[in-house]
């Protein structure tokens, strides 16, 4: 038996003088270990307000010492003390600590180069059948709306937002259709990588972001989205090709839009595959699933914005400089095969 | 869960906690405070309130220095259409990245946002909650914004079918046990309520003016114990005082206290008889007799039946 076990056998039964000297086990083990908490929590609250480099390197090692011997302290305690004011301090250190101990060490750079160079081509890889499925959707949008426009023009103005419109329609010319648009003099730099990139970068990721989080919603959303996304291009199409523009309307889209329909085509990949996981959820309850198999989905979205990105700069600036159809299908052609190379091939032999 | 989280966390906080529990990697299982509704709607509204200030700090000065000349004002418009989408689109995934889980409204209101197995919080993780918040909360909120303009005559049945997948998306959270939105569904994370909690001084005084035998110290139980704790660390209430002389007595009459408490004497008393019983129910509990109240019968029978004060 301790000293401290036995002085306070000898003041508990008690009922002496006034003045009866007590110890508290718990107390005692307070004051022997106070002083390594509240260094953990100075550390822990300097880390979490300035981030990682705030702490010295000498401190850097403490961190998990201190870290597992407030976790020692934790245990201790709830078998020893009574004192709630302490359980809920140390509790609340415990797992900010246990946070901050266990949490990725990476800087921002580190983790966008294994973002880009091993995660989203890995991720994309694997929802090569989603890709494929939501491929086949726009361009089951593109030929009906090609059809319907092709039979009648006037199927154009509701089929195609005046906003993507910009002015064409059934009252177009060929001449209209081919010098203010496919073959518009370059407007400068300012015009066109200005307020026309910026405007269809955001434009095109909030329909992206759309079909991708309707993936939530069992993804039926997610498909209808996708054949609605081909409609305007079919409308397009058809409407350049009944004026003998087809090819040059097709050249005049390819430069940036293989890369944007690419993108679009991504982003529906990743709803699909969030539906895909909330209908058939395997061995797992469907929560669960999703959160194993939700990252992927996410990684893809992340990648289709950031070649959206791309698309509204191709956009903006190679489009209306480079003034040759063949020269552009030989653009747009080679960043797909860009991209298509980089998905296929990027980050295989690399190890997680 | 330890007495901690057990009558005196229902007593103190209200049933409105809801917990979880992790095992670190050393063994220790942590009890996690699921985070509110309500104050995950703070949350949103304080970062709501930082992003549009930050927008509207962008724009004015942008817009009002490019004046009237048309190609300066394309230029000032495209970038500040530019940074806006940035800003709105990269606000909470890089405070998440940055601040480990918390974006400003997330730090005042005292969340955090963490892997639902306990696992380190990835950039991946991250990045796909956040992606999900455009359409669960930004296209509900433009919605919500432009109803006044659509609401002509006659109904708006497309606006409604939008209002209606909002709904769906908003009450997400309402259907799940561990209130997760479809961005936490997707990234497998959870928002917790992890505030930075202080250590006050130890309540244990070591020289005692009164004394109790053991037979008055059996009268109440950890949760007593810990409500006294409480009472004892606020002593600046206004109805403290009033609060102790009550107390004082209930407990006098409790365990048969004869001798009078003069006023001055009753926050002494209760220090005293704060330790005493402090010492006793650790040294109980250390033989494995936990008293968890004062109905509570340990060991022997028959004892503190049906007492009720």
């Amino acid at each position: 038996m301790t000293v401290i076990e036995a002085s306070l056998e000898r003041a508990l039964p008690g009922c002496g003088a006034a003045g009866t000297e007590i110890i508290l086990k718990s107390s005692e083990f307070r004051r022997g270990r106070e002083q390594s908490w509240r260094e953990l929590e100075s550390l822990i609250d300097r880390a979490e307000q300035r981030g990682v480099h705030a702490l010295s390197l000498e401190e850097m090692q403490r961190l998990p010492i201190l870290y597992r011997a407030a976790l020692s302290s934790l245990s201790v305690a709830r078998a020893i003390a009574l004192d709630r004011d302490l359980l809920l301090y140390l509790e609340s250190l415990a797992l900010r600590s246990f946070l901050w101990v266990y949490a990725p060490r990476v800087s921002l750079i580190e983790a966008l180069r294994a973002f880009f160079g091993r995660e989203l081509p890995a991720a994309v890889r694997s929802a090569r059948w989603h890709i494929l499925l939501a491929a086949v959707c726009m361009v089951v949008g593109t030929m009906a709306g090609y059809m319907l426009v092709a039979q009648d023009e006037s199927w154009f103005s509701s089929l195609v937002p005046s906003g993507l419109a910009g002015g064409r329609g059934p009252a177009s010319t060929q001449a209209d259709l081919r010098d203010k648009e496919i073959f518009a003099p370059w407007p400068g730099v300012i015009e066109s990588f200005g307020l026309f990139a910026n405007f269809l970068f955001s434009h095109n990721t909030t329909v992206g972001i759309l079909a991708f989080g309707l993936g939530l919603a069992a993804g039926i959303p997610t498909i209808i989205l996708t054949v609605y996304q081909g409609l305007p291009l079919g409308a397009m199409l058809a409407l350049h090709h009944h004026r003998e523009l087809g090819l040059d309307f097709l050249g005049w889209l390819s430069i940036h839009g293989i890369t944007e329909l690419a993108a679009l085509t991504l982003f529906s990949a990743g709803g699909l595959l969030i539906a895909e996981k909330i209908i058939f959820p395997g061995h797992y309850s469907r929560i669960e699933n999703l959160s194993l198999h939700g990252r992927i989905a996410g990684q893809i979205a992340a990648g289709a914005v950031v070649m959206l990105f791309v698309a509204a700069i191709l956009e903006g600036g190679l489009r209306q400089l480079v003034q040759s159809t063949p020269w552009r299908f030989v653009i747009g052609f080679s960043v797909g095969i860009l991209w298509l190379v980089y998905f296929s091939w990027s980050g295989r032999s690399a190890r997680p | 869960m330890t007495l901690a989280h057990g009558r005196a966390a229902e007593f103190f906080e209200g049933a409105r906690r809801t917990r979880r529990q992790i095992v670190t990697p050393e063994g220790v299982a942590l009890a996690l405070d699921l985070a509110d509704h309500g104050e995950r709607i703070i949350a949103f509204v304080l970062d709501f309130f930082i992003w549009t200030v930050l927008t509207l700090a962008i724009y004015i000065p942008i817009i009002s220095l490019a004046g009237t000349g048309s190609t300066s004002t394309l230029i000032a418009v495209s970038i500040a259409l530019f940074l806006g989408f940035v800003v709105r689109n990269l606000y909470f995934v890089f405070f998440e990245l940055a601040w480990r889980g918390a974006t400003p409204g997330k730090r005042w209101t005292g969340l955090r946002v963490i892997d639902r197995a306990g696992g380190p919080l990835l950039p991946s993780a991250v990045i796909a909650r956040n992606l999900t918040r455009e359409i669960e909360m930004f296209i509900p909120l433009g919605i919500l914004l432009s109803w006044g303009n659509t609401a002509g005559g006659s109904p708006d049945w497309e606006s409604l079918a939008i209002a209606l997948w909002a709904l769906f998306f908003a009450a997400l959270p309402l259907t799940n046990r561990d209130r997760m939105r479809g961005g936490d569904l997707i990234a497998g994370t959870m928002v917790i309520w992890l505030p930075r909690r202080a250590l006050s001084r130890d309540l244990v005084e070591r020289t005692m003016r009164f004394t109790f035998s053991e037979e008055q110290l059996r009268a109440y139980g950890a949760f007593e114990l810990q409500v006294l704790e409480d009472l004892l660390r606020h002593r600046d209430r206004p109805e403290s005082v009033r609060l102790y002389n009550e107390v004082c007595d209930k407990i006098c009459r409790r365990i048969g206290w004869t001798q009078a408490i003069l006023a001055a004497e009753v926050p002494t008393f209760l220090r005293d008889f704060y330790t005493a019983e402090r010492a006793f129910l650790e040294r109980e509990k250390l033989y494995g007799k936990v008293r968890a109240d004062k109905h509570a019968q340990p060991g022997r029978k028959g004892e503190g039946k049906g007492v009720h004060q």
